[in-house]
């Protein structure tokens, strides 16, 4: 079943709505997820999971009452609604529900069956990639790799009279690998995949991903220990694109704003980075992960400009901000699951290109680090500081990328890196459509990308004594 | 309460039942219910309420030795039945594994009958009112405490009870159920032209034994409060002191190393480094699964293996890692009774206290730093590597002289363990990974 009849949709909602409020939604989902996970050589398991409910929403205000059900007979149904109608405290009129009309979803995905694929198919990718990452260097001691391919569909009911359905795709490919000399061990992974089948590994093939996976560990065995201190960073174009979703983006999501507790908060028109960046976030890539025809309130993803030549132009916006907000939603409501509330949430965010060559890039700097890809990014919203490790970084002596480093991160406060932005390279591109972005205990996946840029100063914090 | 058990158990036999007709040689079922109640509230206005129960089965099935599983929140007969039959098929692609499989044995028949306190009847006794009316206290209580609170990111109550019930083809039944309570506060503080978060909260089994809302507001507020004003400090090499909440994730960066499956697979810096003498003699870490009253006390583990008392490591040589059946197999020893949603996880991990305050780590501190918060997840557990971004107190002749921030502390989890050389005695049991506050004797901070 792949979602509710319009009848009992309308039922649902007059519940949620019987004491009063602004609107009501109704979220139902249905996502079959089939993983396979090879390690030493072997496939160890194969499993599946179902994740089917029902998630019940009034809005007043600012308030949101909230109640789920994995149940979907019609009496446990209207108890979620029930639930959720008790946030309207004020013992106002019913509200009314608009009659319900059936919309598609604009077509965002790649093609995908509706069953997963036969399980050779998962088992035969694994094993190319785990021979091509064994192959790759002596030093690799362990690989581990999963296949997960997943379907799901949503079916969101509004109160002002929508029923939209989406039927979303998403495949991930994963490689971890662990290299060793003698006592010293390093890890690297990569992951590729996006919203399409796992024909997508015809062309991104998994001897690729795991190649790149062991590049990153070998070269680590080599690492010296990162410097610690201010310098020029660069930054590597895709996977650096984290800097942004964590400096910038969680900053523009429109809940923080419509409480004032973003740095960025009632600075819509004003300066907030170099003249040199421009950020957007795109919920209609085709293909990415973070890709939504609909978000999860049934509002068609779209292109956001969030920064324009260095001036914040708008906030991610989901309906119960944009409404308090007196501006339309950006299609930017998203949940992990039916078991929790939408919350406003980055698409795919990414740097288009500037002018610059890398090579000059790089060739500007006499002693600085260059960041290929970070992991573990976190913001802290109210004041802008970030951090994240580099997880494969280097040294740049005298205008040239040298010796690997271990053990780097990278810490600043969003706005003053954005104003030292002082070099955008012509070479913007997503990175592998491997990164999930957690907020308040919701993990959704996501894009980043970005051109090699220059940060003229940034704190890395190392090691090296 | 004892219905939702007997359902619970009821569908987990039935489950194992329908995995046999599908063809699966063993089977286990666990199945969870959890009640749960949660409500927000920012200034004067209630701004979230949610109740919900969720149901959810987890299946795990053997094909002789080849493993297969699957989770649902689907339980309906027609729902179970198709994923036994997709799980069993695709077990055919699983390869041999010699060490998949059920526990062998139960020394305990895991229906127990010794109370470990895990059940707090305040819990479904308290009337949401009360609580929705306690998050709405908070809120007035961080913008009471001082002037300088002018907003915040909410404040949350809220409380669950979970059961869960567990089968196996072994003839394992057990059911076990457990209370928690939470309380939380975010307040915002006005800091010439920024802003600084505070963020705090707690939980317990029940409310009688719970930090209370007041106390967990003001605690809040002087997080916020703590860093107003605060500068970049240099680049140096000094003691480092973790305040107990930020020394907890120091001690599940620990745990992820002590996970028999990341040692079985090489990704841990203690592999292969039994009875070897890694941190320094203060360090003695504990996992204890029948912590009468703690957050993660439970009768049996999610394979049913009875929990214990594990001593892992003892005044700093390390004695054993966490493990579940399969990983322990992989690695030659007993299940710890560590088994958690499909892997291996902590119970009650703790560093065992010393003596004094935080105060007193302080005071004994030359010139250092005292972190009070990390942001950043990653750690290298291959290789050990340790890098947070980090706010705190800078420390110079036993004195806190001045707030900083924008800064990283960075070392290797071996050289930190080994460099503990104070431990204070200010433990609390409010999550499943804790620790008292403790000093590192030296970690690179990288400020300007």
């Amino acid at each position: 079943m792949q979602g509710l009849d319009a009848a009992l949709l309308a039922r649902i909602l007059t519940r949620a709505l019987r004491r009063g409020g602004d609107f009501a939604d109704v979220f139902f989902e249905h996502r079959l997820v089939q993983t396979f996970r090879l390690e030493e050589g072997r496939i160890r398991e194969a499993s599946s999971s179902v994740v089917r409910g029902v998630g019940v929403r009034l809005v007043v205000g600012e308030r949101a009452g909230f109640a789920y059900s994995d149940n979907l007979d019609e009496n446990s149904l209207l108890r979620a609604a029930e639930a959720a109608s008790l946030i309207a405290r004020d013992g106002r009129a019913a509200g009314s529900v608009a009659d319900l009309g059936a919309q598609p979803a604009p077509a965002l995905y790649e093609p995908h069956p509706d069953e997963p694929a036969d399980s050779a198919r998962y088992v035969e990718l694994l094993a190319r990639a785990d021979v091509a990452a064994r192959g790759f260097d002596p030093h690799v001691a362990s690989v581990n790799a999963f296949i997960t391919d997943e379907l799901q569909h949503v079916q969101i009911a509004t109160s002002d009279g929508r029923i939209v359905t989406d039927r979303r795709p998403l495949v991930t490919l994963g490689v971890q690998v662990v290299a060793k000399d003698g006592g010293r061990r390093e890890n690297g992974y990569v992951g590729d995949g996006g919203r399409t089948a796992i024909d997508v590994y015809e062309g991104r093939t998994p001897e690729s991903i795991a190649r790149e996976s062991a590049r990153i560990a070998t070269v680590k065995l080599d690492a010296r220990d990162a410097p610690a201190g201010e310098m020029p960073v660069v930054i590597g174009p895709g996977g650096g694109g984290v800097l942004l979703h964590e400096a910038v983006g969680h900053g523009l999501e429109a809940d923080f704003n419509r409480t004032g507790t973003s740095l960025y908060s009632g600075r819509v028109g004003e300066r907030v980075a170099s003249e040199l960046v421009t950020i957007y976030d795109d919920g209609d890539l085709l293909g990415e992960r973070g890709t939504v025809a609909v978000d999860d309130e049934g509002t068609p993803g779209s292109h956001k400009v969030l920064v324009e030549a260095g001036i914040l132009q708008g906030y991610m916006q989901d309906r119960l901000n944009a409404r308090l907000m007196g501006v339309a939603s950006t299609g930017s409501g998203r949940r992990e699951s039916f078991r929790v509330l939408p919350q406003p949430r980055m698409c795919n965010t990414y740097m288009p290109s500037g002018t610059s060559t890398p090579q000059e890039i790089v060739g500007s700097i006499e002693r600085g680090l260059y960041a290929t890809s970070f992991s573990g990014g976190q913001v802290e919203i109210s004041k802008g500081d970030f951090v994240f490790m580099i997880a494969e970084g280097y040294l740049i002596e005298n205008g040239r990328i040298t010796a690997p480093v271990r053990g780097a991160t990278l810490v600043g406060n969003g706005p003053r890196a954005m104003e030292k932005v002082t070099m955008v390279g012509n070479d913007a591109r997503l990175a592998n459509r491997s990164y999930t972005c957690g907020k308040g205990g919701q993990r959704v996946p996501v894009g980043v990308g970005i051109p090699t840029v220059k940060l003229a100063s940034c704190t890395v914090g190392g090691t090296a004594r | 309460m004892n219905d939702v058990r007997d359902e619970a158990l009821a569908l987990a036999d039935e489950t194992i039942a329908l995995m046999r007709a599908a063809g699966a040689s063993d089977a286990e079922a666990t199945v969870s219910v959890v009640d749960r109640f949660s409500c927000e509230a920012r200034g004067g206005e209630l701004t979230k309420l949610q109740r919900s129960r969720g149901r959810t089965l987890s299946v795990r099935a053997f094909v002789g030795t080849r493993r297969a599983a699957f989770s649902t929140t689907d339980a309906s007969r027609d729902g179970v039945a198709e994923l036994a039959r997709r799980v069993v098929a695709a077990a055919a692609f699983v390869g041999e594994d010699p060490h998949a499989g059920l526990p062998d044995a139960f020394a305990d028949d895991g229906v127990c009958d010794h109370d470990l306190f895990t059940v707090a009847p305040d819990v479904a006794e308290r009337d949401d009112e009360e609580k929705i009316a306690e998050a709405l206290g908070m809120e007035r209580t961080i913008r009471e405490a001082d002037d300088r609170i002018t907003n915040s990111q909410a404040s949350r109550v809220g409380d669950a009870i979970a059961s869960w019930a567990l089968a196996n083809t072994r003839g394992f039944r057990g059911v076990s159920q457990g209370t928690t309570v939470s309380r939380s506060s975010a307040p915002i503080a006005r800091d010439g032209d920024r802003k600084r978060i505070g963020n705090y909260g707690t939980a317990a089994r029940g409310w009688a034994t719970a930090e209370a809302a007041q106390a967990v507001a003001l605690h809040a507020v002087h997080r916020a409060l703590a860093l107003c004003g605060a500068r970049k400090p240099a680049t140096m090499r000094v003691p480092v002191i973790f305040e107990r909440d930020v020394a907890a994730a120091v001690i599940a960066d620990v745990f992820s190393a002590l996970n028999a499956a990341n040692v079985a697979t090489g990704n841990s810096w203690l592999a292969d480094r039994i009875g070897a003498r890694i941190g320094s003699e203060r360090v003695t870490i504990v996992d204890d699964g029948r912590l009468r009253g703690g957050l993660g006390t439970s009768p049996f583990d999610a394979e049913g293996t009875p929990t214990r008392e594990t001593v892992v490591f003892e005044g700093g040589e390390l004695r054993t890692y966490l493990s579940d059946v399969y990983w322990g197999r992989r690695l030659g020893i007993a299940s710890t009774g560590n088994a958690a949603g499909g892997g291996v996880g902590a119970n009650n991990l703790f560093l065992v206290p010393g003596n004094g305050t935080l105060d007193d780590l302080v005071a004994n501190t030359e010139r250092g730093v005292l972190v009070l918060d990390t942001i950043g997840f990653a750690t290298e557990h291959a290789s050990g590597v340790y890098s947070r971004g980090a706010r705190g107190i800078y420390i110079e002749d036993g004195v806190p002289m001045y707030p900083i921030d924008e800064f990283t502390i960075s070392s290797t989890l071996p050289e930190m363990l080994a460099g503990i050389d104070a431990v204070a005695g200010d433990l609390r049991f409010d999550g499943t990974i804790v620790s008292p506050s403790f000093r590192v004797a030296e970690m690179t901070v990288s400020g300007s």
